[in-house]
């Protein structure tokens, strides 16, 4: 069993903690946090412009946990549950600075970049820097699920399971965000 | 012309993805003690004041038991009503008009 392309390490223990946490015991949940913490970081980090950004997204997600705790049914991994909370707090951040950031500049992003194929290309890192460059001028809802779909190499039935987006509602998001990223690194972005 | 450009522009985004994923974020200065952290922002919120809806919740049997009592008051002690809706009208009617008559008005 995976949650966000990481395995979950054993959901028994688990199903367990889960239930120690809902009586109320601290320790337990604090265990569930320090299990689960690199998996939800790193899914954050994906969305997330700077630690301080990565660290409220992340307590955010494990707030957000803590109170729907009682309605976790068991009938799925908790590892499972929690990706799809982290992947709507993820989501709610991105509507919010959206709204905040309406007229970004990109001018970085005026001219075709290298080609990184060739040994003259970006770096691992600069590729990504430049990814988040464009992928920031998406609509929210294109820019998660171009990202699980293309950079946490998620199915499209997982996308729409975490997102609870129709398939094909995933396919036509994901087409969209495509397009538009390849406009933006073109360098002939029309909007 | 123009589809030879688009299938470029899919692969070159592709070898973005494909380098990006290769960068995976650094997560290691946040994930240090970040269970402590979240503990600590749980329990500060749980010592804030309950909400009103909490409380609404809390006072709901009170109410319950209040209009129970209410309504049985009202049945046992409401007065009887007459049987005419015109009489009732008229006995009061009947009062100023001898005051008028009385009065001269």
């Amino acid at each position: 069993m995976y949650a966000l392309g990481v395995p979950i390490a054993v959901p028994d223990e688990d199903a367990d903690l889960v239930r120690f946490a809902i009586g109320g015991d601290d320790e337990a949940f604090t265990e569930l946090v320090r299990r689960h913490k690199g998996t939800v970081l790193r899914s954050a980090a994906r969305f997330a412009r700077n630690p301080a950004e990565l660290e409220d997204l992340g307590q955010e997600t494990f707030l957000r946990v803590y109170r729907d705790l009682r309605y976790f049914r068991g009938d799925a991994p908790f590892g499972h549950w929690l990706s799809r909370i982290t992947v709507h707090v993820c989501y709610d951040a991105l509507r919010k600075r959206r709204r905040e950031e309406k007229d970004l500049s990109l001018e970085v992003l005026a001219g075709p970049v290298a080609d990184p194929s060739t040994g003259n290309g970006p770096s691992a890192q600069l590729a990504r820097m430049i990814l988040d460059q464009a992928m920031s001028r998406l609509k929210p809802e294109e820019r998660l699920v171009i990202t699980l779909f293309e950079l946490e190499d998620r199915s499209v039935r997982e996308v729409a399971e975490l997102t609870g987006w129709s398939e094909t509602g995933v396919k036509v998001r994901a087409f969209r965000a495509r397009q538009a990223l390849k406009r933006y690194i073109g360098g002939d972005d029309e909007r | 012309m123009n589809d030879k450009r688009h299938d470029r522009r899919d692969v070159e985004l592709d070898r973005y993805f494909a380098l990006a994923r290769q960068a995976p974020p650094d997560i290691s200065g946040v994930e240090r003690n970040f269970e402590t952290r979240v503990m600590a922002r749980i329990r500060e919120s749980r010592e804030q004041q309950d909400p009103w809806y909490a409380w609404a919740w809390r006072l709901a049997p009170i109410f319950l038991v209040l209009t129970i009592l209410l309504t049985g008051w009202s049945v046992i002690y409401s007065p009887a009503h007459p049987d005419d809706p015109v009489a009732t009208l008229a006995s009061g009617t009947q009062e100023v008009a001898l005051l008028d008559y009385l009065t001269g008005e």
